[in-house]
């Protein structure tokens, strides 16, 4: 062989071991789905060591977490905590969605350099919070807070864990993310529209508020889209202020709740029976909201896109 | 017409108040954590909380001269800060515990105290040990008088000791609220998350941006990577609970201490998978911006494509990867869902890598699920956490003005 051969030998190598690393890290979406579809599925169609298979209509309606003791009984329901992350996550949404969206046109458009800038450290080192702390924050202050504002209502709170403060911290955490998104949209909208708004006699607000927030509708969606993807998966946080509710669908503000990722954190001890596998289950149902939610406002978000044009 | 101008004013006045103020709220947040934080958790910051372990072992001892009180004038100048029992050589201060306790500690010794080598009644620890200044004194039993307890005060037990010929037993405890083992586990979780990912990352970036060709499948391995970006944290940590877990139970079943539940390692791996897609695409954007003349001229200049890629691209994108390195460790001492499953919410000290432990944001979850929370140490925590993620934030900022352009820009998770 001459050094050509040689060289182009290992052009092929390396490239195939690049190959090999891309082919890797794209495979683990595929094997995350592939795991808890298997593990999930497992508690409806084996026996599970004897309590009997769970079944899936009760488990997917049911309004009671567990009916009977842990490891002795297969009486799953998660349908409650089904309506109430969802109920919790849009909540957060619409709390974080005017913020979010006027923060971004106060930045992009209205204030100083210099303001617009510190604005936007403020939210990225917001952005970079770990979900812990704000976890941890939620039971500190806002706990106490809502059990406050609980006390002047003249209403029954559990120390203030309620849907309540897990809406307030779930807003605070997808505010950022949802700010940093809207932002680009605003500052992409073409300049000519703004002039030609300007130019028609319209005031400064007036502008920003029909013409450049409607024209930054489908970015200022998806901000929206990646906020409530956030708000459904956010677990720690949630688990620390939410108060674990076992049982029964609930709209009440000052209510407890708990969600699907707040129940598959709790007790988690063993690592064997259907209360393990069970939390797979739980996982399956969780992606498939998450899934399910996207591309309904996706949808949505087409829609409202193409009435806009 | 002028009516109607005025109240076009009085809206437009209305919404940039509205503006304004929902503006505001993002900096008030920032300012209520911060203040929250610092409130509750600065009186706890020292040194000693990084060397300290989190439990507190109580030994009980007997002394050896237990009858022989050496009446030993203090070598140094006693001053406000302690009590001093000339009997026992002995100097104490009271003060607070790392978890917040009224306590009495050991401030002095005198180098003939009876007291200086305490001999270990239980069975487990050592025999015989020093004895300590980071040891806090908890009770002392006399054979002549009723014991003192440190409850009661450093003026009292040294009152105590004083007229006492006759010591019985002594319980000490180390004082325990140190998060040592925490951050141990936290730097093994960013050096082996990193060792792992990092290689499969910049791997992967290197084929999309260097040798993949603009087709059907490329675009899929791309989208499949993407996706992966917007799964909870907690799926990822049920991928490690089922799949890297029973692997590293498995693997190290021969070793010395082999792994039986959740642990280090099997953590590491499930942060990888974590990172993964934010290493390619942090890389992918430093490779971008190396400029295509580059590989041109390495490649007349009748460089291989192996030799133009490790010599010309990877140096010259240097400053990407380091900004991904820094976003990884970022997202490594931030994690905590996927953490919990992986490895585990027991706080240990001693850390094995086959065993279960805590990083610093899965110890805050465990204190805060404990009854009753530990709130002022968990803040302690996450000031230590929000001043490495602020630092690593900066200098990725830093790296992306001076070095990218500002590609990078801002992060989203």
């Amino acid at each position: 062989m001459n050094q050509n051969q040689i060289k182009k030998l290992v052009d092929k190598i390396v490239e195939n071991i690049f190959f090999a690393t891309a082919i890797l890290s794209a495979s683990f979406i595929v094997i995350i789905v592939l795991v808890i579809l298997e593990r999930g599925i497992t508690p409806f169609i084996t026996d599970n060591d004897g309590l009997g298979q769970v079944n899936l209509l009760r488990f997917l309606t049911g309004v009671v977490y567990l009916d009977g003791p842990t490891f002795l009984s297969n009486a799953y329901g998660i349908g409650y905590l089904i309506i109430s992350t969802l109920y919790n996550a849009f909540l957060a949404l619409i709390l974080a969605a005017p913020v979010s969206v006027l923060t971004a046109l106060f930045i992009a458009k209205i204030a100083p350099k210099w303001m617009g800038e510190l604005l936007r450290t403020i939210i990225e080192i917001l952005a970079a919070i770990p979900s812990v702390v704000y976890g941890l924050f939620g039971s500190g202050v806002i706990l106490d807070l809502v059990y406050d504002l609980s006390l002047i209502a003249g209403v029954q709170s559990a120390g203030g864990l309620s849907v309540l403060s897990t809406v307030i911290v779930l807003a605070i955490m997808i505010v950022p993310t949802m700010t940093v998104i809207s932002e680009v949209a605003i500052r992409s909208v073409d300049k000519s529209l703004i002039q030609g708004s300007l130019a028609l006699g319209a005031s400064q607000t007036q502008t920003h508020f029909k013409v450049v927030l409607a024209a930054a509708k489908s970015g200022i969606f998806t901000a929206a889209i990646l906020g409530v993807g956030r708000a459904l998966g956010e677990a720690t946080a949630v688990a620390l202020v939410a108060g674990s509710r076992r049982s029964g669908i609930t709209f009440n503000l000052f209510d407890t709740t708990a969600t699907l990722t707040s129940t598959m954190l709790l007790g988690m001890k063993e690592t064997v029976g259907l209360d393990y596998t069970i939390r797979f289950s739980i996982g399956l149902v969780l992606m498939v909201v998450i899934l399910l939610t996207n591309l309904s406002l996706n949808f949505l978000k087409r829609k409202v896109g193409r009435v806009n044009a | 017409m002028l009516k109607r101008l005025k109240l076009r004013k009085l809206i437009d006045g209305l919404l940039q108040i509205l503006t304004f103020g929902f503006s505001s709220l993002s900096f008030i947040t920032l300012g209520a954590i911060l203040v929250f934080l610092f409130n509750q958790g600065w009186s706890l910051m020292s040194p000693d909380l990084v060397t300290y372990n989190f439990e507190s072992d109580t030994y009980l001892a007997s002394i050896e001269r237990f009858d022989d009180p050496c009446n030993c004038v203090a070598t140094v100048e006693l001053d406000e800060t302690f009590v001093y029992s000339e009997k026992w050589g002995l100097g104490v201060t009271e003060g607070l515990d790392l978890l917040g306790q009224p306590s009495i500690s050991l401030s002095y010794i005198h180098p003939d105290s009876p007291f200086r080598t305490l001999t270990n009644k239980s069975s487990v620890g050592p025999e015989e040990f020093p004895f300590l200044k980071e040891y806090l004194i908890s009770k002392i039993s006399y054979n002549d008088r009723s014991a003192s307890f440190a409850r009661r005060g450093a003026a009292r037990l040294v009152s105590d000791l004083e007229s006492s010929n006759s010591i019985y037993e002594i319980e000490v405890t180390t004082k325990g609220g140190g998060i040592r083992g925490s951050l141990i586990t936290t730097l093994w979780l960013i050096g082996l998350t990193l060792i792992v990912a990092l290689p499969i990352g910049i791997g992967a970036a290197l084929y999309l941006n260097e040798y993949a060709r603009s087709n059907q499948f490329t675009k899929t391995i791309r989208s499949f990577i993407e996706v992966l970006t917007g799964v909870p944290s907690i799926i990822f940590g049920l991928l490690g609970l089922a799949i890297f877990v029973p692997l590293i139970v498995q693997l190290t079943s021969s070793w010395d201490e082999p792994a039986t539940g959740g642990n280090l390692i099997s953590g590491a791996l499930t942060l990888a998978v974590i990172l993964l897609p934010v290493i390619i695409r942090t890389t992918e954007e430093s490779l971008k911006v190396v400029p295509n003349e580059y590989r041109f001229a390495s490649l007349a200049l009748g460089a291989s494509k192996t030799q133009t890629t490790f010599k010309v691209v990877i140096p010259n994108a240097i400053p990407g990867i380091l900004a991904s390195t820094l976003l990884a460790i970022g997202r490594i001492v931030g994690e905590s869902a996927a953490l919990i499953f992986a490895i585990g919410t027991i706080v240990r000290d001693e850390i094995t890598l086959t065993d279960k432990s805590t990083s610093l944001a899965v110890h805050i979850y465990s204190m805060m699920t404990d009854e009753p929370a530990n709130i002022a140490l968990s803040s302690t925590i996450a000031l230590i956490i929000l001043g490495i993620v602020l630092v690593l934030n900066l200098s990725i900022k830093f790296i992306s003005y001076r070095f990218m352009k500002g590609r990078l820009g801002a992060q989203v998770h």
